[in-house]
């Protein structure tokens, strides 16, 4: 049994019932030794407040669904859960910006939207789970960003809790603002290393008109007739939200055709929809299949397709010793079609089962991967070189914690490592939140 | 080819000279420095020590590195065209000016992205990209001169900022170079994503307090295949408020949504692009609406039709590209417009809450009441981005100072609705003590504390940005009164 006395501590300005031993270590790691749940900003000062002037060390957790994504530490002293503080503090319908306490599932915020026509313009993985803090912290984005960007370019607004409990606002609520630094930027991807997410202030989007997607199948297996219709296609004045081409394993999954499949959404009035359709038909080389889901039918699409990779919440156990890993990686947009190739030629090699896709539009792709400890390790490895010869790079996204520790998750150290270390020295000098959660160990 | 001597005393100066290769590129009379005295805010002035011409990174980074270690401040120019200060030598600054760092290094259409030197012009980049089908998105109006060094350094915005985005959200890569000196490269490639805090994201922006960029990779775009135009003419400015307001909730993303008030239309008029605007209506709207081609009238009608609901007296869609392009040009020099109707004026940059734009122009017109001088306002209706440009004669005397107060009163009026005090133009010097009108102490720590992580001397374009400590007691009187 630990020695936890100071649990008490946290009960002089938490609620009993807020407070949680938890004795059991979790397979991601991430974990703490006393899990809180404040429901208040203010109860979240207090927590790191309390934390930082006692030397204790601090995990963040929204829904848990990144809590394979980074850190060394299996267990910290204290698990912050935001599970407990959600709502929206104010939707401005007219103006188009929600400002949204982080621990809010991110799909219940979109439902709500939904009923003014509205959109947060993200589409991150298992928007059930994943909250919208979450979301921030660890700049997820999904197949529509090509058309509606990412996190930096949706959050206008942070309340951040600092490391001392001091809350410092960057932004606002207007949807353009060049007020001093652009501090938003630093905490959206940051993984919870230099504060607590608070609030957050998002512009929306209206919901489309009408949508639709297009599933345009490459039976023959030729890459370079796939390079050449995308070359093509982006050289054409449509306007697609999503361009990515899956793996023959991927599509075989999700439509039952083992095939490389582009993906090619439009979301636009009725008319602009159908016109981009038809513009697809014409362009396509003959013996290519192409499959138009419309509206409902790509909605029902596009929530399967959120759940396909590996969930930190729910970790479905994998048969046997098997496990589970993701990876995202960076290349130059037409490159992506190498990396596909790649983790295609991996599965073979490597003995591990991988589904990928990845977007023409701008370079990045996520490589689901399931297999032995070692295999796996092998792989990660052999498409952290691939991405690397390309000038790209690879992080990894998911993994259990036992093998966390035997992979670089972030791989190399940018040269300008030393202005991170800086910046997060400057906010948190005793590495009170999320140690060892990010880049090269910050 | 004979060398002319440097004709001074000055080490530094002699030394600097060495690293730029001599006397063509540096600057040290005081006749030739006046030029560098300020930018497009000319209310202060500095005189710099030199003014040097790099011709590349190298030399960037030499110059910087000889400043660092002889304690000179220094600070980086692009045209000059900045609105808040931000390129005044306010401590007798070594000047680095870009603007022979002016190449387009590479265009790569098929990964939709172009590097550039910074003292290459915004403008150019489209030009040069036009006859394939593309473009570079953010567009301010000055674009004809300034660069896409200094528009990284202010996030520049622009007209059609509005669907497609400020400068920040085109940036892929940066090659900088760091107050010591030291060169790093953000986003290799222009991978977006690269691991690691957002730099990029927190560069753009920091108006050249953190480093010098001296190289840029930008997202570039396809044209749009089809674009509309729409000019409407209101009576009222309530009524063009609320038409702005009823677009925007209607789910629509124009491209861009402009509207200029009468003392505007008044300027543009009698300058040198006038389109032939009615000088008796309150507000015009400047709509655009690009896309498929297949889904723009549908958008257009229902411009049209919640024009009408709010009592527009004349509404046209342009019949041209010959008409549109004429009534950009009105819209894009409406700034220096108001040289045709004022000896002086003084542009702000205040945002606020869409919805709150009839509340605000009251609030504005007010102040123009109080202190007796005209405000015309010519704006980004769409983004809430206003630009009450202040007219006052600087030959008479207070009235300087007068418009100064009265454009602070403007952005105290945005502030208290929730708003910010720019938009685009940056803080500069112009707004420093104004940042305490949304900031508070804590805050303005926590950003000068990054840039203690950058710029540890603070040499580097010190005095900008951030309030004087100490020296703020009324602005935090004022701040205080609104909150
Ligand atoms: C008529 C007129 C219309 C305008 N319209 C708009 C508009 O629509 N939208 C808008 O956003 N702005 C507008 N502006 C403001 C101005 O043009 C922009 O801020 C522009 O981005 C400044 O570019 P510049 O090259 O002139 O930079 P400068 O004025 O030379 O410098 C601006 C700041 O950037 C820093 N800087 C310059 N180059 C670098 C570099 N390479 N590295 C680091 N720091 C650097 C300088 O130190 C300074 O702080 C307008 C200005 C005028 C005069």
């Amino acid at each position: 049994m630990l020695p936890l006395a100071w649990k008490d501590d946290l009960t002089t300005f938490l609620p009993e019932e807020q407070v949680k031993i938890d004795g059991q270590t979790h397979p991601l790691g991430n974990g703490g030794h006393v899990t809180v749940y404040p429901q208040t900003e203010a109860e979240i000062s207090a927590v790191l407040r309390y934390a930082n002037s006692h030397g204790k060390k601090v995990c963040i957790v929204g829904g848990g669904t990144k809590r394979g994504f980074g850190g060394q530490m299996e267990c910290a002293d204290i698990l912050l859960s935001l599970a407990n503080y959600s709502g929206i503090v104010e939707h401005a319908a007219a103006d188009m910006t929600v400002t949204v306490k982080s621990g809010t599932v991110f799909g219940q915020l979109q439902d709500y939207l939904a009923e003014y026509r509205q959109k947060v313009a993200l589409d991150p993985a298992w928007p059930q789970y994943a909250t919208i803090g979450g979301v921030i912290a660890a700049n997820d984005s999904g197949p529509k960003r090509l058309g509606y960007g990412s996190a930096r370019d949706s959050v206008i607004g942070l309340r951040t809790v600092y490391p001392d409990g001091t809350v410092i606002r960057s932004g606002g609520k207007v949807v353009k603002n060049v007020a001093g630094y652009d501090m938003n930027k630093l905490f959206i991807g940051a993984m919870g290393t230099l504060g607590v997410l608070s609030e957050i202030t998002l512009k929306l989007r209206p919901l489309p008109k009408y949508e639709s997607l297009v599933l345009l199948s490459f039976p023959s297996g030729n890459l370079e007739e796939v390079r050449s219709f995308a070359v093509q296609f982006l050289d054409s004045m449509m306007e697609p939200v999503c361009f990515e081409l899956l793996s023959p394993s991927l599509s075989e999954r999700l439509i039952g055709k083992r095939a490389y499949t582009l993906m090619i959404a439009f979301e636009d009035v009725e008319s602009a929809v159908h016109y981009q359709e038809d513009y697809v038909q014409r362009l396509r080389p003959s013996h290519t299949t192409i499959r138009i889901l419309p509206q409902e039918e790509a909605k029902s699409f596009w929530q399967t397709f959120y759940t396909i990779g590996p969930n930190g919440a729910a970790p479905h156990e994998p048969a046997g010793n098997e496990v589970e890993a993701a990876v995202k990686i960076g290349v130059v947009n037409l490159n992506v079609i190498s990396i596909i190739r790649e983790s295609e030629l991996l599965e073979d090699c490597c003995h591990v089962h991988m589904e990928a896709h990845g977007a023409l539009g701008h370079g990045l792709c996520q490589v689901y991967l399931k297999g032995s400890e070692e295999s796996i390790i092998t792989a990660i490895e052999q498409l952290r070189a691939a991405a690397t010869s390309l000038g790209g790079y690879a992080i990894v996204k998911h993994l259990p914690f036992a093998l966390r520790t035997r992979v670089n998750v972030w791989g190399e150290k940018p040269s300008y490592f030393f202005l991170l270390e800086g910046i997060k020295r400057k906010i948190d000098p005793k590495q009170t939140l999320n140690h060892q959660r990010f880049v090269g160990g910050i | 080819m004979r060398k002319t001597a440097i004709q001074t005393k000055d080490p530094h100066i002699q030394a600097l000279a060495r690293i730029v290769g001599g006397e063509k590129s540096i600057l040290y009379k005081k006749e030739d420095l006046i030029a560098y005295d300020c930018d497009g805010f000319t209310v202060h002035r500095h005189l710099p020590k030199a003014v040097v011409f790099p011709k590349n990174t190298e030399e960037v980074a030499a110059i910087v590195k000889y400043c660092h270690d002889h304690d000179l401040p220094f600070l980086a120019r692009g045209a000059g065209t900045g609105l808040s200060g931000g390129a005044i030598p306010l401590n007798g600054e070594v000047v680095i000016s870009l603007t022979r760092m002016k190449r387009l290094l590479h265009v790569d259409l098929e990964n939709r992205r172009a590097v550039v030197e910074p003292g290459f012009v915004n403008l150019k980049l489209t030009n040069s990209i036009a006859d394939r089908g593309y473009y570079y998105a953010p567009d301010p109006s000055s674009q004809y001169c300034c660069t896409i060094g200094g528009n990284v350094a202010e996030n520049a915005g622009g007209a059609h900022c509005l669907k497609y985005g400020v400068t920040t959200n085109h940036i892929l890569g940066l090659e900088v170079v760091l107050p010591n000196g030291e060169i790093i490269e953000i986003g290799e490639n222009g991978i977006p994503d690269p691991p690691g805090y957002d730099l990029l994201g927190l560069l753009t922006g920091s108006e050249g307090t953190l480093g010098i960029v001296t190289k840029i990779t930008v997202r570039i775009l396809k044209n749009p295949e089809a674009k509309q135009t729409v000019l409407a003419y209101f009576d009222r400015v309530e009524d063009a408020s609320q038409a702005v307001s009823d677009i925007i909730s209607a789910g629509m993303v124009p491209a861009a949504l402009e509207m200029m008030d009468q003392t505007a239309i008044e300027g543009v008029e009698a300058a040198a692009f006038p389109v032939g605007h009615p000088k008796d209506i309150e507000a015009l709207l400047l709509i655009e609406v690009d896309g498929i081609s297949a889904g723009i009238s549908e958008q257009i009608n229902e411009i049209l039709h919640i024009c009408k609901k709010r009592n527009v007296r004349e509404v046209k869609v342009a019949q041209s590209e010959e008409e549109r392009a004429r009534w950009w040009a009105n819209r894009k020099t409406g700034f220096s417009a108001m040289g045709a109707i004022s000896p002086d004026y003084l542009v702000q940059d205040g945002v606020i809450p869409r919805n709150k734009l009839p509340e605000v122009l009251k609030n504005i017109r007010a102040i123009s009441k109080k202190y007796g001088l005209r405000i015309a306002n010519i704006f980004h209706a769409g983004d809430g981005n206003l630009h009450p440009l202040v007219l006052f004669d600087a030959r008479k005397p207070g009235e300087t100072e007068r418009a100064l107060a009265a454009g602070s009163e403007c952005l105290q009026v945005c502030a208290a609705v929730g708003g910010s005090i720019t938009g685009e133009h940056g803080v500069g010097i112009e707004k420093k003590e104004e940042m305490r009108f949304i900031f508070s102490d804590e805050e303005i720590v926590a950003q000068t504390d990054i840039r203690d992580v950058f710029n540890p001397k603070n040499l580097l374009n010190a005095g900008k940005l951030f309030p004087t400590p100490g020296r703020c007691v009324e602005m935090k009187q004022v701040a205080s009164s609104i909150k």
